[in-house]
């Protein structure tokens, strides 16, 4: 195990050495998807939910840094876009669970009234 | 099988992970990651959604691995919130099918409740109809007996009619508080000092008891002297006449329990006792008719 990490790390910093940009394509494309996946959050009404709204600015931030550092870093980028598309879905899915359970819970208390 | 490839899988990953941490701490990343992916599998996310639990579990190894190999770049940790999000995700897929479940129940809940609410309507619906014809059947037979009744009232007021003026024919007739008072002289009727009828006065009674019969009204006769004679006499002998003369209206049809004798002497005089007339006025026989109530 020992020495795959070391030769990982010395991987790595020969990576570093001769500079990422050169090996990894910028991720124009990660980039644009993870843009549509924030845009379908909002558009789905997580800016109306609280947790669903944290990580749709966490994808927001993500989105920032990513764009600033393609083209320097694009492994990086890449892998913020990565992240910023994880954040995004799950405001998506937190902003459609808050709406399923308000469903839930309106219709159960219009059953319990009219069970009475 | 899920598990067994975790078993397989996640357990050496984790103790790569421990051997590192003789060196690293892991992220805070990597272990809310660790945390929601047990979470998740221990869970409701493991019955409602397991294919989004299983690629929790991939991205948590991807992580694990990244994080073995270099600790120390940024990467590893964004593959770490990545694994944590994947987790996150499989458990508010899995809370949002049940959302939608619960809310398919209470929906069908509230179905079978309308559906009660509209029969037991029906059912008071119809027992509201059965009580109002019930009703209407009760006041349509309440009508038909005032009507009924109205008709008897107003046949017993033409047989009164009838009944006056045949008895006007052959005595007086008037009304007063006690009812309608027909006067029979007394010459007519009786021979000085005597009770029995003349055969004259039992044609007239023959008329006046003809008159009567139909009705079903209390009868009083009274019978009255003039002051010739003792309080005693005249009182005994009125009270004889009356009695004559109820026996015989009874004798011709009229029901003996409605008809009652009653004799007054020399009292309510209609005439002065000073003058032949006047005595002879007095001397009299009084059927009243009470009115019916």
């Amino acid at each position: 195990m020992m020495p795959r990490f070391f030769s990982v790390v010395a991987l790595g910093a020969m990576a570093g050495a001769f500079g990422c940009a050169d090996s990894v394509p910028p991720p124009h494309d990660q980039w644009a998807a993870a843009q549509a996946d924030v845009g379908r959050a909002q558009a789905g009404g997580a800016p109306d939910v609280p947790d669903a709204r944290l990580h749709l600015q966490l994808a927001q931030e993500d989105l920032q840094r990513a764009k600033q550092l393609i083209g320097t870093d694009n492994a990086r980028a890449a892998s913020l876009c990565a992240v910023a598309r994880s954040e995004a879905q799950l405001a998506f899915s937190l902003s459609g669970q808050a709406r399923a359970e308000q469903l839930a819970r309106s219709e159960e208390a219009e059953a319990q009234k009219a069970g009475r | 099988m899920n598990r067994l490839h975790e078993r397989i899988i996640i357990g050496p990953v984790l103790l790569a992970a421990v051997a590192c941490a003789g060196t690293h701490v892991p992220p805070k990343a990597l272990t809310d990651a660790r945390d929601d992916y047990l979470h998740a599998r221990d869970g409701l996310a493991m019955q409602l959604d397991p294919t989004d639990v299983h690629e929790a579990q991939l991205a948590l190894e991807r992580a694990e691995r990244a994080w073995e190999a270099s600790p120390d770049d940024p990467t590893a940790v964004d593959l770490a919130i990545i694994a944590d999000r994947r987790a996150l995700l499989a458990q508010s897929q899995a809370a949002t099918i049940k959302a939608y479940d619960d809310r398919n129940r209470a929906a069908a809940a509230l179905e079978t409740a309308k559906a009660a609410q509209l029969q037991s309507a029906r059912a008071q619906l119809t027992q509201s109809e059965q009580t109002l014809g019930a009703t209407q059947m009760q006041l349509n037979e309440q009508r038909a007996a005032a009507a009924a009744q109205q008709q008897r009232l107003q046949d017993l007021e033409t047989k009164l009619k009838d009944a006056r003026q045949t008895i006007a024919k052959i005595a007086s007739v008037k009304d007063d508080e006690r009812g309608m008072v027909i006067t029979l002289s007394g010459e007519v009727l009786f021979q000085t000092g005597k009770w029995e009828l003349k055969p004259a006065a039992m044609a007239k009674l023959d008329q006046v008891a003809e008159a009567l019969r139909t009705k079903e009204q209390h009868i009083v006769v009274f019978g009255y002297t003039d002051t010739v004679g003792t309080r005693d006499h005249n009182m005994a002998l009125s009270q004889m006449r009356a009695q004559t003369v109820r026996d015989y209206l009874v004798e011709k049809g009229l029901p003996g329990d409605l008809v009652t004798a009653q004799g007054k002497g020399p009292d309510d005089p209609i005439s002065d006792n000073t003058s032949v007339e006047g005595r002879a006025q007095n001397r009299r026989v009084e059927i009243v008719v009470q009115p019916s109530k």
